[in-house]
């Protein structure tokens, strides 16, 4: 079976071209199995009835979890002129969160994702922090993508000041994020707010792109992670 | 009816006996109070706030339940008023102070370290020569653990005035490699090797960019400079895994980190001689 988002019965087996996810029963137990490019995992369950889902998750987990910020570096630096109001199109990380539910209760079994990683430092060592680092193009329309991989993120540009600024990256804070999809695309819609040369804010908005998406279990409420405030304040450049 | 009026309705209350067991009793119980709310708090929060702060909270919740036990139900059963306790607190303190000041200054010292915080409860550390993890920061001394895993108990008043390193007390740090290769490499081919691996690597930051670089032209080799940026918690796994990434890159590429080598000029011309020559000059024996 192909890899689609969505809710599987167990036991199952799915398979991808560079990952497998299966759960076997052994016995009174179920065994989980998980080979990917970046390694294998294996996990023994023990339930009475359960159902597996699997959803695009905030991208800051993997390789491990040492973060809750993504930074989007746009390949271009663009200039948002003063005033200016406008959408624009990005493309972030996917990753799948692979859930093990039983009444409503959900609980992250895996996470699993076909993208390279990697970190970057937003700001100075002393004050800035470690962000998830994603590099795309920005796009004037909703531009094509692999759900499997790449996300498209919509970002509301507003430039509260009298200025033109130029914006090299985003920060988002994965605490906020609200993901939507269907097999055909993963999407986020948030805004960044110009607040000063050096300064602005970054929020999501809770509203899919299209109107036939479904919203993702995230794994910050699904799990037991405590949440933070919502909006993140750039202050370490744009 | 307040505490005062029922200790004087007690039976024999002025019985010393009696007082002190009422004194002790209502520590002991303070403690086991204290002990239970520090452990209930613990298990509420635990997932829901950071580790250090929650520390505080505790030692501040279990510390105040004493000390209201103490004002409210001690000193009462001992008859003590709050005015005499000042003039006699000074006096006491005095002598106390005096007597314990390298406790007093401990305590001081902790304060200190809890309000200034430059260490924390989980953080990398070398204080006083001891490397290790921040396990616990009391009222009289910080705890380590060791690399090793030895538990080290430093006086705060140590911790205070003593160099103390935090490795992560910044979110990023670097580290160094030096890698030498042969006269006869191509160095910008090296260049390139190294930063693919670091580039392919998802701990080595983006930014700031590492810097890979032809430093000096060594006795024995083309030494290049890489310095590599890594998250503070995940640094020392990045920097071991890395170097020998490098090396068996570098040797699969037929670029060798060359063994340290000396070429001699003789004045005069060496002759040289084959085995078979060698075994046929006749020794001095015969």
């Amino acid at each position: 079976m192909n890899i689609m988002f969505g809710s599987y019965d167990i036991p199952l087996n799915i398979e991808n071209g560079r990952f497998s996810i299966s759960i076997e029963k052994a016995g009174k137990l179920y065994r989980y199995k998980r080979e990917a490019f970046y390694g294998t995992e294996e996990k023994v369950l023990l339930f009475d009835n359960a159902k597996i889902t699997l959803n695009p998750i905030e991208p800051v987990n993997k390789p491990k979890d040492i973060t809750s910020y993504l930074l989007i570096e746009f390949e271009h630096p663009f200039v948002v002129g003063p005033g200016t109001s406008k959408p624009v199109y990005v493309k972030f990380p996917i990753e799948i969160g692979v859930f093990i539910s039983n009444y409503k209760k959900f609980e992250i079994l895996d996470v699993l994702t076909l993208v390279k990683q990697k970190f970057t430092l937003y700001g100075d060592p002393a004050r800035g922090m470690i962000c998830k680092y994603w590099e795309s193009e920005v796009y004037p329309d909703i531009p094509e993508a692999d759900p499997m991989m790449e996300g498209i993120m919509e970002i509301k540009i507003e430039n509260m000041t009298s200025r033109w600024i130029e914006l090299t990256k985003a920060v988002f804070n994965a605490y906020d994020m609200r993901i939507y999809y269907n097999q055909d695309m993963v999407s986020m819609r948030s805004r960044m707010k110009i607040i000063g040369e050096q300064t602005a804010e970054t929020i999501f908005y809770k509203s899919p792109l299209r109107n036939n998406m479904k919203k993702s279990i995230e794994r910050y409420i699904a799990g037991k992670v405590s949440v933070m405030g919502p909006k993140f304040v750039m202050e370490g450049g744009l | 009816m307040n505490v005062t009026e029922i200790y004087s309705s007690l039976p024999g209350e002025d019985g010393p006996v009696l007082k002190f067991f009422i004194v002790v009793l209502t520590i002991m119980g303070a403690v086991f109070v204290s002990k239970i709310v520090t452990i209930y708090l613990r298990r509420t929060f635990k997932e829901k706030m950071n580790k250090d702060h929650l520390e505080i909270i505790l030692k501040l919740t279990s510390y105040s339940i004493i000390i209201v036990a103490i004002v409210f139900f001690v000193l009462p059963a001992l008859n003590v008023e709050p005015s005499s306790i000042l003039v006699a607190g000074s006096v006491v303190g005095f002598i106390v102070g005096f007597a314990s000041q390298n406790i007093v200054g401990n305590m001081v010292s902790g304060l200190f370290l809890m309000t200034e915080r430059p260490i924390k409860v989980g953080n990398i550390v070398n204080i006083d020569g001891n490397s290790g993890t921040v396990e616990d920061i009391t009222l009289i001394s910080t705890i380590i653990m060791t690399y090793d895993g030895l538990y080290v108990r430093i006086p705060n008043q140590t911790v205070f005035t003593t160099t103390i390193t935090n490795y992560v007390a910044n979110v990023a740090r670097r580290f160094e490699y030096v890698v030498g290769i042969r006269y006869s490499d191509d160095a910008d081919r090296a260049i390139e090797i190294i930063k693919n691996i670091i580039e392919q690597h998802p701990f080595t930051l983006k930014n700031p960019s590492p810097g890979v670089f032809v430093d000096n032209l060594g006795d024995n080799a083309v030494n290049i400079i890489v310095r590599i940026w890594a998250p503070s918690t995940d640094w020392y796994n990045v920097k071991t895994e890395l170097l020998w990434t490098m090396k068996k890159n570098l040797e699969e590429n037929d670029i060798e980190i060359p063994f340290p080598q000396r070429t001699l000029w003789f004045a005069s011309e060496l002759q040289s001689m084959q085995k078979d020559e060698i075994k046929q000059i006749p020794s001095d024996n015969g």
